[in-house]
């Protein structure tokens, strides 16, 4: 006769590790706000400009905006574990040698900051 | 073990394309997307005006967003969504699925339809 | 002296596991296997676990040391002063005390058919030898280092949710193989590989990675099998195979 314990729900608090993964889980939780705030954007733009004024009036509610920064952190924290993530399931190889990780990484933490210089351009007008 | 003539292809490449595409564009596009739209717009740092945004978003430039910025960081989000729950021991795995994937492809065709009608008209 | 405690379970004694405690004198190179073989020779003969080598290669004592999936001779007493808890590895059935019944484990393992296959007919076979570059050996060696010692399945919790799962070591096995220069068996390999028992139901955790004893990385191995398969996935479907 053997017995096999059965794992229970919270598993995932038994370890760091398991909580560090619950936690990179959860980034989509806020992820999910933001893109709904971002999709009545989208509906607002589409209906006109005095909802596209409401909309903007809306995201400066305090709590809009608590969470939508909750949203930036998770994003940061997903891309830390995304970018290291990455050259462990894509390696790439150049003949014999395999491409280090943190080229990768980098090359990786690069594009977000493109991204930023991009929108800052984009908006530079009104800077 | 299941004999090996009845074992059945997952479709969950598709899912995990779509979830990997994502998570890309969630690490890459997102972080500058939230300051940008979601706290430095509405603090009043920047200003983008009904006229400028129209004719940023209602162009090729505004399907690209869609796509980088909304349809494939949502599939990612139903993923990762769909997983958690399972990691929760919750075990209405086919529900959660249509759910979950479901919200992501609802979500994503009223934005590309709004670019679609801007765009067109 | 320090506190270790055991998980004993001694079904013609009692059906339910219980926690016995242990005070065993140790010095800088006392190994948690060295603390049990104290317990089983000087306080109580009836304690059960495996062992073997001693030196991190067998792959037999894997046990849980306070809630981590380790190889009993590789970890020393002098880092659990504060008391250590040993359990027999997490998702597999006890079958007494310390010893689980890795039957599932191996059966994954089995089912990926972890051996060098190619068509070549003996004649040729031993005509030829198999030689390999650095570079193909490169491409599959860190994955070559695996000792099926199991404590990647006791670290990871998508197979203690489904014990269907292939699992790491069963996975990074398939890979390894299908990596091999000299290997042809992927097309064998891929069915198990495409279904949803395979590394789909990887959420990359990663603690398989950081419990091995061998730096083998299986979660690597496992997310390149996903690539692999949704490679497989689309050559059939413009192959109009699916």
């Amino acid at each position: 006769m053997s017995y096999k314990p059965v794992l229970t729900r919270t598993w995932w608090l038994k370890h760091r590790a398991f909580k560090a993964y619950m936690l990179r889980e959860a980034t989509v939780l806020p992820l999910l706000f933001f893109l709904l705030t971002l999709c009545c954007g989208i509906y607002a733009l589409w209906q006109g400009p005095s909802q596209w004024q409401a909309w903007q009036i809306t995201m400066k509610h305090p709590a809009v905006l608590a969470i939508n920064s909750l949203a930036l952190v998770a994003s940061l924290y997903h891309a830390w574990t995304f970018f290291q993530l990455f050259p462990r399931v894509m390696p790439i190889r150049l003949g014999s040698k395999t491409l280090p990780a943190q080229v990768l990484i980098a090359g990786q933490w690069a594009g977000l900051v493109a991204v930023f210089v991009l929108f800052t351009w984009l908006f530079r007008g009104s800077l | 073990m299941k004999p090996e003539t009845e074992l059945k292809r997952s479709a969950e490449p598709i899912w995990w394309a779509l979830f990997s595409a994502g998570g890309v564009c969630f690490a890459v596009f997102i972080p500058a997307a939230i300051v940008f739209l979601a706290m430095l717009l509405p603090l009043g740092v920047v200003e983008l005006t009904y006229t400028q945004a129209q004719s940023w978003y209602f162009s090729i430039w505004g399907l690209m967003f869609t796509g980088a910025v909304v349809v494939l960081p949502l599939f990612h989000a139903g993923h990762r969504f769909r997983h958690g729950l399972h990691d929760l021991k919750v075990q209405q795995h086919t529900l959660v699925k249509v759910l979950c994937y479901g919200f992501a492809s609802a979500l994503s065709l009223l934005c590309l339809g709004l670019w679609c009608i801007g765009y067109f008209n | 002296m320090i506190n270790v405690k055991v998980a004993r379970y001694l079904p013609e004694q009692s059906a339910a596991p219980f926690v016995q405690e242990f005070k065993v004198p140790y010095d800088a190179s006392t190994s948690v296997l060295d603390a049990l073989n104290y317990i089983k020779e000087e306080l109580d003969p009836s304690l059960s676990f495996r062992w073997s080598c001693r030196m991190a290669i067998c792959g037999s004592c894997g046990v849980m040391a306070n809630g981590i999936p380790k190889l009993g001779c590789k970890v020393f007493l002098r880092d659990y002063e504060q008391g250590l808890l040993l359990e027999p590895l997490a998702h597999l059935p006890v079958e007494r005390d310390l010893i689980v019944d890795m039957d599932a484990f191996l059966k994954h393992l089995e089912a990926v058919k972890p051996y060098l296959i190619n068509n070549e007919t003996t004649a040729v076979k031993s005509a030829t030898t198999h030689q390999q570059t650095p570079a193909q050996l490169g491409k599959y060696k860190q994955f070559a280092n695996c000792i099926n010692c199991g404590l990647c399945y006791s670290a990871c919790p998508q197979f203690g949710l489904n014990p269907e799962f292939l699992g790491p070591a069963a996975i990074t096995l398939a890979h390894r193989y299908n990596l091999d220069s000299r290997d042809q068996g992927k097309a064998a390999r891929m069915p198990l590989l495409n279904t949803a028992e395979g590394p789909w139901a990887c959420t990359f955790v990663g603690f398989c990675s950081d419990v091995c004893p061998q730096q083998v990385d299986p979660a690597a191995a496992v997310n390149q099998s996903k690539v692999e398969s949704a490679k497989d996935m689309l050559i059939q479907l413009f192959k109009g195979k699916l």
